[in-house]
């Protein structure tokens, strides 16, 4: 049966090998060049661009293994992934020589040091449990990692007097362990749901409902006349611009708050034509739902376009001071990558809807799934609750009490709490199953807006990270 | 009457003991929590930023609800004192069972036992010894402890590991009470504020959050403080140099730097700011006469310094951040930002003085008709440093209750309780059958595995004592 499948569609898998070589040999090429200009192999920017051309085949490998399902995929994209890695680590020993403390002091360090776990537990899950798709998941997430690394500010930066702490490291790398054990727990539960047969329409609801969250989050700097706010970045200092303290200056980039409504509507009009199938019972309308997410992933990848082009270029007004500011990147790397992260998960349902069948083949069992899921969440959970000790501890020192109720304290314990609802419905009501997946899935989500929805929405004594 | 009482009661206690209740009382400290990040909180936020984000009429409800000051509002600490109930309750109401089970195991078991357990395995023996001894030398083999059970119509094999594993659960139990009763101890008998001190000072008042003072038994004294910065500008270290005065005596002394506190008697002082005062210590600058010769004076604020035999400068004031309007100097801000002092030049002879500015300020100021040019040549302005002090006598329950949780968890999640028995059976015809089984409390798919190893050793040692002995059905059959 998915043999068929294969056959349909013949020219994936040399074509895809072909395509994969060129690109790498491609990137290689402008890597060399890189090393020829700087003179120096070992640099921190060439190991990086190393890991990045690394992970980005073994990403491509990884998918190409999802659609086609050819095995010998795999052993390269391993590889590939292999290679990563030590390149990988090898930015990080520079970083961490350079800097003279392990990398977690700023948000380009605590990318480094997240996507370095996110490869290394994409390898454990691969070889150890043989959750071998794994990769076209986390993969393209570290080359999401990679990219928006090379936007941020990355020069060393001396550590202020609150981060001169061994404390800051214990935090640090039990707060990534645990986030990484909760990202694979909820990447498990997706899969689980999959081999528990699972509608694909709804999977598309989710991932629309998904996709319609980012882009309301991002409407939210809509400006009157189609405008859309972003933060003014000082190209001289390489920080934002701050009218007083902790009050950031907003430019407008002009027009394209349209196209960022514009693309709204098409990632709603998936769910509304979901709903609509759902109430009028016919299946059509799911067929034209398909459709529109192919097409709503065409203008979304358009939004990213033209918010890169535009905010690489250019200074805008500002309608809390005079004159034009410049704006960068890196002033907003929540917006890119939300941008991103929408088109990935649409791509991811796509993925779905095309090799449904592959994937089931490939995928372990359910019940496999479901118990490979509660076991990430064990070892997720003592790590969340040393994370949390670690970090009262640490605040005992450094501001008087373990205990503030600050909104990222607050955040990781709930957190904590629903992870602790989980095991309590798990372990003493025998929750198995889809419902033990939703609760996952659940968890997750309350990681990630500990993580990125605290920093980005209620800033408090957490301001570094 | 009083058999109603009693039924209602129990009805509660199973209430508050049951998980349903549990899960509730989590789903809402969840909503109130993240209520209490979301709204603007009142100790922390400026009153004027409180009324800029909500309506007079939306803030009067949010005050009187008490979700302006969620975590710190009666209903919420009802709430915790709720969820602690909650633990203690089931706690209790489940621990008599696994505590008969932790001091009872279970150790012959019975036909109807070994007829239900799911992963058992049976071998054909000829007698009693001969099954018991080679599952015994297999368990010595594998590493495992194992007992004979002689009971008065039975003989048996009974072998365990982590019993405690059991118990765990409740450690976890007991180790959150233990860390909410630090907090309610700290947030009763605790207390928290600032003390501000310049080097030279000293104190033992204590500025609490909620406007009140705290007086400590004993004086601190700041001897110096000063701050490091990097090339580029940013903080590096903030340090000062205190010490403690009890009785007169000095009794510690300690240099702090932030996440490095000095502890006495349970108080603790934090580095918490650091700042300018804004204020003057002493200025040097180099006065030259009309004739040439200069000397150089020191002045702090209101002091005179003679200059010859007839001429004196005084220096009257010090304004930190000037500005100069209508013809009046007036302070901007504290913030030694654009500092200018006035200086008076008196000639005693004549009696006449000259009012000096510096820097000039025109319209002002008259150093052109003063004997001597004065030229600043280092100002040096005060400093504070700003202490955050706290009590928090329950600490150290929190603390305990971290590692406790911590030992618990790993028991829970880690260590396995494994039993093992083996029953010599006599069946029909005289035969003998081996019967072994095992369970585990938790991660069943390894102890299958084990369970597997276990019945492969038993069978090698029964094997080479008498071949005939086949394994009748050497197989687990649970979960399959």
């Amino acid at each position: 049966m998915a043999r068929a499948k294969v056959e349909q569609h013949p020219a994936t898998g040399t074509t895809l090998v072909v395509m994969v070589g060129l690109s790498i040999a491609f990137l290689l090429f402008i890597a060399f060049l890189n090393v020829v200009k700087s003179g120096n192999i070992l640099s921190e920017a060439n190991l990086l661009y190393a890991a990045l051309v690394f992970y980005a085949g073994a990403g491509a490998l990884y998918l190409g293994f999802g659609v086609t399902g050819t095995d010998a995929y795999i052993k390269f994209a391993s590889l590939s992934t292999w290679a990563g890695l030590i390149a990988n680590t090898g930015a990080v020993a520079h970083r961490w020589y350079e800097a003279g403390h392990p990398p977690f002091a700023s948000l380009y360090e605590m990318l480094l040091s997240f996507v370095w776990t996110l490869a290394a537990l994409t390898l454990i899950a691969e070889k150890k449990y043989g959750v071998k798709v794994i990769g076209t998941v986390t993969m393209p997430v570290a080359i999401v990692g990679v990219v928006l690394m090379q936007l941020l500010r990355s020069e060393v930066r001396p550590l202020v007097p609150a981060l001169q702490s061994t404390w800051l490291h214990v935090h640090v790398t039990l707060a990534m362990l645990a986030y990484a054990a909760c990202a694979l727990s909820f990447a498990l539960a997706m899969m689980f749901l999959i081999q528990d047969k699972l509608q694909t329409e709804t999977f598309l609801a989710a991932t629309s409902i998904f996709t319609v969250g980012i882009y309301a989050a991002v409407l939210t700097r809509f400006e009157r006349w189609g405008g859309f706010n972003v933060i003014a970045w000082d190209p001289e200092n390489k920080a934002e611009v701050f009218i007083s303290k902790g009050v950031r200056l907003f430019v407008t980039i002009p027009d394209l708050g349209w196209l960022m409504l514009l693309v709204f509507c098409a990632v709603a009009a998936p769910l509304v034509l979901y709903i609509a199938a759902l109430v009028k019972k016919t299946d059509s309308f799911l067929e034209i739902a398909n459709r529109a997410v192919f097409i709503s992933i065409l203008l979304q990848a358009l939004a990213l376009v033209f918010f890169l082009l535009r905010v690489r270029a250019g200074s805008y007004p500002s309608l809390d001071a005079e004159g034009l500011y410049p704006t960068s990147l890196a002033a907003s790397p929540f917006i890119l990558s939300a941008l991103v992260g929408g088109i990935f998960a649409n791509l991811l349902y796509l993925l779905l809807l095309w090799r449904r069948q592959d994937l089931e083949r490939l995928l372990p069992d359910a019940d496999a799934l479901d118990r490979i899921t509660y076991k990430t969440i064990c070892i997720a959970f003592p790590l969340l609750t040393l994370m949390i000790a670690a970090g009262a501890y640490w605040a005992n020192r450094a501001w008087g009490s373990y205990w503030n109720w600050d909104p990222k304290e607050t955040w990781a314990a709930i957190t904590w709490l629903v992870y602790a609802g989980y095991l309590h419905m798990r372990i003493t009501r025998g929750w198995r199953g889809r419902r033990a997946a939703y609760f996952a899935i659940l968890g997750f989500a309350v990681v990630m807006f500990t993580f990125f929805g605290v920093t980005y929405l209620l800033p408090g004594l957490h301001a570094y990270a | 009457m009083a058999q109603s009482l009693r039924t209602t009661f129990r009805k509660t206690w199973l209430t508050l003991s049951s998980i349903k209740t549990g899960v509730i009382l989590i789903i809402l400290v969840v909503i109130f929590s993240a209520a209490g990040t979301v709204i603007l909180q009142r100790p922390m936020t400026d009153p004027d930023d409180m009324q800029r984000a909500y309506s007079p009429g939306m803030l009067r409800f949010l005050d009187a609800t008490g979700l302006t000051d969620v975590f710190h509002a009666r209903w919420f600490v009802a709430l915790m004192v709720m969820v602690s109930l909650c633990i203690i309750a089931a706690s209790l109401e489940r621990f008599p069972n696994a505590w008969r089970f932790f001091s009872r195991p279970y150790k012959s078991p019975d036909a109807n036992f070994r007829r239900a357990l799911p992963t058992q395995a049976h071998f054909a023996i000829s007698d009693e010894e001969q099954g018991l001894g080679a599952a015994e030398r297999a368990f010595r083999h594998l590493g495992m402890r194992s007992e004979r059970i002689v009971r008065t119509d039975s003989f048996s094999l009974f072998s365990e590991r982590h019993r405690i594993s059991e118990m765990a659960v409740y450690i976890v139990h007991a180790s959150l009470l233990l860390i909410f009763l630090g907090g309610i101890v700290d947030a009763l008998y605790g207390w928290k504020g600032f003390i501000q001190l310049t080097p030279g000072g000293q104190g033992n008042q204590v500025e609490l959050r909620n406007g009140g003072v705290h007086q400590v038994p004993f004086a601190i004294r700041c001897d110096a403080a000063g701050e490091e910065t990097y090339a580029d500008g940013s903080p590096k270290k903030y340090w000062s140099k205190l010490a403690v005065v009890d009785n007169g005596r000095e009794v510690l002394r300690k240099e702090i730097v932030v996440n490095d506190p000095l502890v006495y008697q349970g108080v603790r002082f934090y580095q918490a700011s650091y700042g300018r005062t804004g204020k003057m210590d002493r200025l040097i600058l180099t006065a030259t006469s009309a004739a040439g010769s200069s000397q150089e004076i020191s002045l702090a604020l209101n002091q005179t310094a003679d200059l010859d035999a007839d001429t004196s400068v005084q220096l009257t004031e010090f304004i930190p951040d000037f500005v100069v309007q209508d013809g009046h100097v007036y302070a901007r801000s504290n913030d030694v930002a654009n500092p200018a002092v006035h200086l008076v030049v008196t000639s005693k002879k004549s009696g006449k003085s000259v009012n000096v500015w510096l820097p000039e300020i025109p319209e002002i100021s008259e150093n052109a008709s003063s004997p001597y040019v004065f030229q600043p040549k280092e100002l040096k302005t005060g400093v504070f440093t700003g202490l955050e002090v706290s009590h928090e006598p329950g600490q150290w329950a929190v603390w305990g209750g971290v590692i406790l949780m911590a030992i618990g968890l790993t028991f829970v999640f880690y260590v396995v309780h494994v039993r093992i028995w083996v029953v010599p059976v006599a069946e029909a015809e005289g035969k003998m059958t081996l019967w072994v089984g095992g369970t585990a409390n938790r991660n069943r798919d390894a102890f299958e595995l084990k369970f597997k190893k276990i019945v492969e050793a038993i069978e090698k040692e029964l094997k080479p004592e008498s071949a005939s002995a086949q394994p009748r059905q050497a197989t687990s059959i649970a979960g399959h």
